[in-house]
């Protein structure tokens, strides 16, 4: 009589004490980046532009300046800036096919510079919507890089031919 | 499909054979390398930025970009992991997580074979074809521009900087000693096919080697080495680099004999692995820069 009522009870009392022991650290967290893990769609889109034509539309350098070309991929090309040879800023031309929720922030901002729709980003970003599409950006590496400075190197950048691109 | 590349830089060790290895090369290029652990951290890290939602807005990005294998930074890090599991004879779990003691390094003599010194010198020349293919993966560079990629070590710092370091004094210096280069140069040189074809790392990494045939890879093999020759023999002079005074400055963690380099270097093989540590450091730099600049 006792064992069957001790019968009764087992399973639940075990299966309570099972759930207590797994909530109580038998599973992980999961990372803040398993929404983006779990994502099956291509980084790039077939109709994006090629890194390598955008190269061309990079700001000339002179004096102190010089340019490095870092990376060129699909729908992407990077540079970096350097003054008296230290990295002061990091130049770059995308595709926003490719993001197009890069978009969003210009819509949101009434700022414009050379003419186009402008954001900042952080404390060290500044871009620029070209031809709605190709987003032009200027992030700053050192402290002695203003926002004044990547507002005036987002100039430097041959804009018109990038809008010829579309 | 790779473990998610916020894994990978999460599970950077902090301390183990590797990271000592690299500390100990700090003699050569002070402060040049931070060992970036952590992936919001290495965001953080590279784009200076604190606030979150820019900071999940780059990760996420990231993320995609690393998942989409057209974009070449999963073979990156095949290269970057396979060119250093193909060179460990032995298995190491234990004695790589060595974190706290001096490691008597007597003791594992009689584990340790060094490498006859053309494998050597193989194994070295395709760490140098490793770093190439790794780089025109991640940065875009047509496969076979020897030139560009040559051109581009002269910028290279922090993690990369301390991997062609490494390269040059573990695997270099240490066991094929100071005329390293020539050697291997000469080596290639006179080494046929088939000998090229015997050699575990090249029989995993081989049909990544621009080339066509064997003859054909080895040509290209020989030619990039010879490129970087320069590069490195700039760099071994410019610090004064021997292969005593790198073995000295490893001795700090590792008890070392003199006269027992060749087993330092087959030792430094079987328990390092500097070059998926700091590859996945520059994959994820380079990830967080792209990523960055799109968002």
């Amino acid at each position: 009589m006792i064992f069957s009522r001790w019968r009764q009870i087992l399973a639940p009392l075990l299966l309570s004490v099972l759930l207590l022991v797994t909530a109580c650290g038998g599973g992980k967290e999961p990372s803040r980046f398993e929404g983006a893990q779990q994502q099956k769609t291509p980084a790039v889109v077939q109709e994006s532009a090629k890194g390598g034509s955008f190269n061309k539309y990079f700001p000339k350098t002179s004096g102190d300046y010089s340019l490095t070309y870092t990376q060129e991929k699909k729908g992407a090309a990077i540079a970096k800036l350097k003054k008296g040879g230290k990295d002061v800023a990091e130049l770059s031309i995308t595709d926003t096919v490719n993001t197009p929720d890069a978009r969003d922030k210009f819509k949101q901002s009434t700022q414009r510079i050379a003419g186009y729709p402008a954001a900042t980003q952080g404390t060290t970003m500044t871009s620029i919507l070209v031809a709605d599409r190709f987003q032009v950006k200027v992030r700053s590496l050192d402290t002695s890089f203003s926002p004044i400075d990547r507002e005036a190197w987002l100039q430097k950048f041959n804009l018109s031919g990038i809008a010829s691109l579309k | 499909m790779s473990k998610p590349i916020f894994e990978l830089v999460d599970q950077l060790p902090t301390d183990n054979m590797t990271v000592k290895s690299l500390r100990a090369l700090d003699f050569v290029l002070p402060g040049e390398w931070q060992n970036t652990v952590g992936f919001v951290n290495t965001i953080r890290t590279v784009t200076g930025e604190e606030d979150e939602d820019l900071i999940q807005q780059i990760g996420d990005r990231a993320v995609i970009l690393f998942n989409d294998k057209s974009q070449g930074y999963q073979r990156a890090l095949w290269l970057y992991q396979t060119i250093d599991s193909a060179g460990s004879a032995l298995g190491t779990a234990a004695l790589a997580n060595k974190v706290s003691q001096n490691i008597s390094f007597l003791s594992f003599l009689g584990n340790i074979t060094p490498k006859p010194e053309k494998a050597q010198t193989i194994d070295f020349s395709l760490k140098v074809i490793t770093e190439l293919l790794a780089f025109c993966q991640i940065n875009g560079i047509p496969g076979d521009s020897i030139g560009d990629f040559v051109g581009s070590l002269a910028q290279y710092s922090g993690e990369s900087l301390v991997r062609m370091a490494a390269l040059v004094c573990f695997d270099g210096l240490v066991p094929l000693g100071a005329n390293f280069l020539q050697n291997a140069l000469q080596y290639i040189g006179g080494m046929t096919p088939s000998e090229l074809e015997q050699n575990p790392a090249f029989k995993q990494i081989g049909d990544q080697i621009p080339g066509g045939s064997t003859a054909g890879k080895l040509g290209f093999i020989g030619e990039s080495v010879s490129s970087v020759s320069g590069w490195m023999s700039n760099f071994v002079a410019g610090h004064n680099l021997t292969p005593q005074n790198v073995a000295s400055n490893l001795s700090r963690f590792v008890d070392i004999a003199d006269d027992k380099l060749d087993y330092l270097g087959a030792f430094l093989d079987m328990t390092t692995n500097y070059y998926e540590h700091t590859g996945v450091q520059t994959l994820a730099r380079r990830l967080i820069e792209r990523a960055v600049a799109e968002i």
